[in-house]
């Protein structure tokens, strides 16, 4: 019999640090997601980052749901970005179907994802500035942000959760009248936007934001983070360029990437501010350019889902927060095998502890909301068991149960 | 016998004006950001919905200092703000009594640190560490000017320098300008002691979920709001008086009585809004290390400044 | 009326409570703050501590993880509460009817007073359901 005494460690109580919980509920995230901040004081010296709060389930349900109820149920994985994966989904869908959707449609739905991006973008800056304490800047940020969701309400009937995709097209067009609208709001969002990047060179902003939650180049690679936070520590890359998709093969010339060097929260914002100019630009030109046809496929959704044979594809795209990917397979009989979405907040959210190491407590909700997480996105699991062909939903703790029975006998 | 009836007569009297106080700094505020905001009795109806809320005390407090604190704080904040105004209604004061009331001040900021800490919260205590570095960093630049002032009247009570500015007919910020740095001191410090952004890093709500407030609800989180704002009014009316007292200007009728009195409410609301109003709308916030080397650059530089010029004769 | 019946009728405390939604709703409450919607004038403020506040407003379907949380923070807020159900998740848990992760609709666990419906609902709804809230179990 083992001697209780030998298992008994011991234990040395540091009473200089303390354990401060951030989350899952707190004014600072308006999404659960949990961090366990070990702190000496001020300074950070660990960060435990526990997911899973927004978990619901979405991709086992999506197995037993045919590809039309799949559709919108894939646009409530994120009230933000609701637009990227729909059209993710949608493209998936047309290449497995062979179906191409004509050049208005294609143009009409890059029109909308920039619209996107610009409201997401809008969103961030007013986030940041709410936890650094900036409340007016917060207010100014929204009031303009609300000029673009009036332009998704003209154009499509909702603020958020538009729901313009269908498959082989869109569901709404847009007339001559509501061009003019587009064009004459964006000359407003435009001077506003340029007062929005004076303040934020204002001294007590730099203060809370240069040097703060840097992520250096080779440490972004590692961790494969994606989209601005990528880019604004000097990685190169945007799924736009890249993999062009819907109408952006034809626009390469009209936008350019924006790269910043600096790699901390300040670079990770500009980049952000940039590419709302760069998403102005765009969407003039697509104005310009819009080409005539109709806007969706003859038949009906239901019949063009029935035409759908078995197959499997990825498709990627260049969603506000980064690079979003889907791989669906599907089963010819309007159903689905499988459903895997990889959001670009899964890789983001880790970059959150090298960030965070060395820092102060008041530095973590300026780096939280810097890399722009979307905690509904980021949040599912599903355990495949390759022998017995089943899949179950499980959660953490069961992964857990299982992992001490089989290696700790 | 009479100071103490008038004592507690301004009691209710200045309850009734800092939360005056606070509805016109909130409507201001929102009014600056594009908004309508709130109607300026709303701090009123604050007070009364928060005293009919159930109490909650926290298991992890030890609840006989949870409870008694806030009491002490309120108590602390209106009593300071009363003997200021009091005695400028009555005309008269005790030596040293600037002393007692700066003291009652600097009591109910840190009774409210200790009441944070108290609650077990582990925010609570980061709240309560935040505000000891912030009572080091702005308490000693306003306690040396007050020193320069005391220098230039000679004495160290309140009414006295009041009188100086009545004799002297002018305001005691344009006297000298020892007196003018002594008064641009207190105006720096004022943002601090009263809690507002871009240092108001102690009860950060994006942060530490308010700091040492926490976890104080129903009675006990009105009668801290009401020491808070108790305690800006009584700030924003000694840097009136002590600096800016506008009836010295005036002869005869208007400068005293209920005329004079409104006249010194005026300023005072003017310097609240100068002071707390407008940085909380056009900064962020600060981290604790920035705000505290701003403190021992700035403003104790200014006062140390001020008591050199004062020796040299300026 | 009498005074503190008035009094909580025009000073409600916000606390905002996500458990698992898609953050559609969570972003028009937050909309609602904003110049063009401004709650504050009603005398709303969005607070940080459940401990301030009086209404507390619930979005999404209660998720397996955050069902200890929900009940946690809901008996932290102080009597007499109003509890309010934005968006469609959280009055019936569609669309997610039939994950193993959802541990129902809210008022499976609490007793809701209003329900505000809408995927998302509009920042007037909210500000109009929260309003009716409060008159209807205040007044």
């Amino acid at each position: 019999m083992a001697n209780k005494s030998d298992d008994v460690k011991e234990i040395k109580v540091d009473y200089t640090r303390l354990r401060v919980p951030f989350g899952p509920v707190h004014p600072a995230l308006k999404e659960p997601i949990s961090l366990k901040v070990t702190v000496r004081k001020e300074e950070i010296l660990d960060v435990d980052i526990g997911l899973g709060h927004v978990h619901r389930g979405i991709e086992a349900l999506a197995e037993n749901r045919n590809l039309v109820q799949t559709l919108y149920l894939v646009e409530r994985i994120c009230g933000i970005c609701s637009h990227s994966h729909t059209t993710c989904f949608t493209q998936a869908l047309e290449e497995i179907g062979r179906i191409r959707p004509s050049e208005r449609a294609l143009y009409l739905r890059t029109l909308i994802f920039e619209l996107e991006r610009m409201h997401s973008h809008l969103f961030l800056l007013g986030i940041v500035a709410y936890e650094i304490g900036f409340d007016t800047l917060f207010m100014f940020a929204w009031y303009v942000r609300e000029s673009v969701l009036d332009l998704f309400e003209e154009m499509t009937g909702n603020r958020v959760h538009h729901s313009m995709n269908t498959i082989g097209g869109v569901r709404w067009d847009l007339t001559p009248n509501l061009v003019e609208k587009v064009n004459d709001s964006l000359k407003k969002i435009e001077k506003s936007l340029k007062y929005i990047h004076e303040v934020f060179q204002d001294k007590t902003v730099e203060k809370r934001l240069c040097e703060v939650g840097v992520l250096s180049c080779n440490e972004a690679k590692e961790l494969c983070v994606v989209g601005p936070t990528a880019r604004g520590s000097g990685v190169n890359m945007d799924v736009r360029r890249d993999h062009p998709y819907a109408a952006y093969s034809e626009l390469k010339e009209n936008f350019s990437v924006v790269l910043r060097q600096s790699a901390d929260a300040y670079a990770r914002i500009e980049v952000r501010i940039l590419e709302l100019f760069e998403s102005i630009n765009l969407i003039r030109t697509i104005l310009e350019e819009l080409p005539n046809g109709p806007i969706s496929k003859e038949e009906s959704i239901l019949k063009l889902m029935r035409k759908i044979p078995e197959g499997e594809t990825i498709s990627m795209v260049e969603a506000p927060r980064g690079e979003l990917l889907y791989f669906v397979k599907t089963n010819g009989k309007e159903g689905l095998w499988r459903l895997k979405v990889r959001t670009p907040t899964i890789p983001n959210v880790l970059s959150l502890k090298p960030m965070l190491i060395g820092c102060e407590i008041a530095d973590i909700p300026v780096a939280a909301a810097s890399i722009d997480p979307c905690m509904a996105c980021a949040n599912r699991i599903t355990v495949v068991d390759q022998d017995k062909r089943e899949t179950r939903v499980t959660d953490l703790e069961n992964l857990r149960r299982r992992g001490r029975k089989q290696w700790m006998p | 016998m009479d100071a103490i009836v008038m004592l507690l007569i301004t009691l209710p009297v200045v309850f009734f004006l800092s939360l005056l106080f606070e509805g016109v700094d909130r409507k201001v505020h929102a009014r600056m950001q594009k908004r309508i905001g709130p109607p300026i009795i709303q701090p009123f109806y604050d007070f009364v919905k928060l005293f009919n809320k159930e109490r909650i005390v926290p298991v992890t407090a030890s609840s006989r200092i949870f409870t008694a604190i806030p009491i002490i704080a309120a108590a602390a904040s209106i009593l300071g703000a009363a003997i200021s105004v009091a005695s400028l209604i009555l005309e008269t004061g005790i030596g040293g009594d600037l002393i007692l009331i700066l003291y009652l001040l600097a009591m109910s900021s840190v009774m409210v640190m200790i009441g944070g800490s108290s609650s077990g919260n582990p925010y609570g205590a980061v709240g309560f560490s935040r505000k000891m570095t912030m009572l080091i960093a702005y308490e000693v630049p306003m306690l040396i000017s007050i020193v320069s002032i005391s220098f230039s009247c000679l004495s160290l009570a309140y009414y006295d320098i009041v009188a100086t500015q009545i004799g002297m007919k002018s305001l005691l910020a344009f006297t000298r300008p020892s007196m003018a740095v002594a008064a641009a001191t207190f105006l720096l410090c004022i943002p601090a002691a009263a809690d507002a952004v871009p240092f108001d890093i102690s009860e950060a709500k994006t942060e530490i979920i308010h700091g040492s407030l926490v976890e104080y609800g129903g009675p006990y989180l009105a009668l801290v709001k009401l020491a808070k704002a108790a305690s800006n009014f009584a700030l924003t009316f000694l840097a009136m008086s002590l600096f800016f007292y506008f009836p010295a200007l005036l002869e005869g009728y208007a400068s005293v009585g209920l005329g004079a009195l409104c006249l010194c409410l005026v300023t005072a609301l003017i310097l609240l809004l100068l002071t707390i109003t407008v940085p909380r709308t056009i900064f962020a916030r600060l981290k604790i290390g920035q705000a505290f080397k701003f403190y021992w650059l700035i403003p104790m530089g200014l006062s140390v400044l001020s008591v050199a010029l004062f020796i040299v004769g300026l | 009326m009498k005074l503190a019946t008035r009094s909580r009728i025009k000073s409600p405390w916000l606390f905002h409570l996500n458990t698992g939604s898609c953050a559609g709703c969570d972003i028009e409450i937050v909309a609602a703050l904003t110049p063009r919607y401004d709650v504050e004038r009603l005398g709303c403020i969005l607070v940080g501590s459940p401990r301030h506040a009086d209404v507390l407003l619930v979005t999404g379907p209660v998720t397996r993880q955050m069902l200890p949380r929900f009940i946690r923070v809901y008996e932290q807020v102080p009597e007499p509460k109003v509890v309010a159900a934005i968006g469609t998740c959280a009055t019936s848990g569609s669309p997610f009817i039939g994950s193993q992760m959802i541990e129902g609709p809210m008022d499976k666990i609490v007793a809701v007073d209003v329900y505000v419906v809408g995927c998302p609902p509009r920042p007037e709804a909210i500000v109009r359901g929260v309003v009716t809230a409060v008159k209807k179990k205040f007044g």
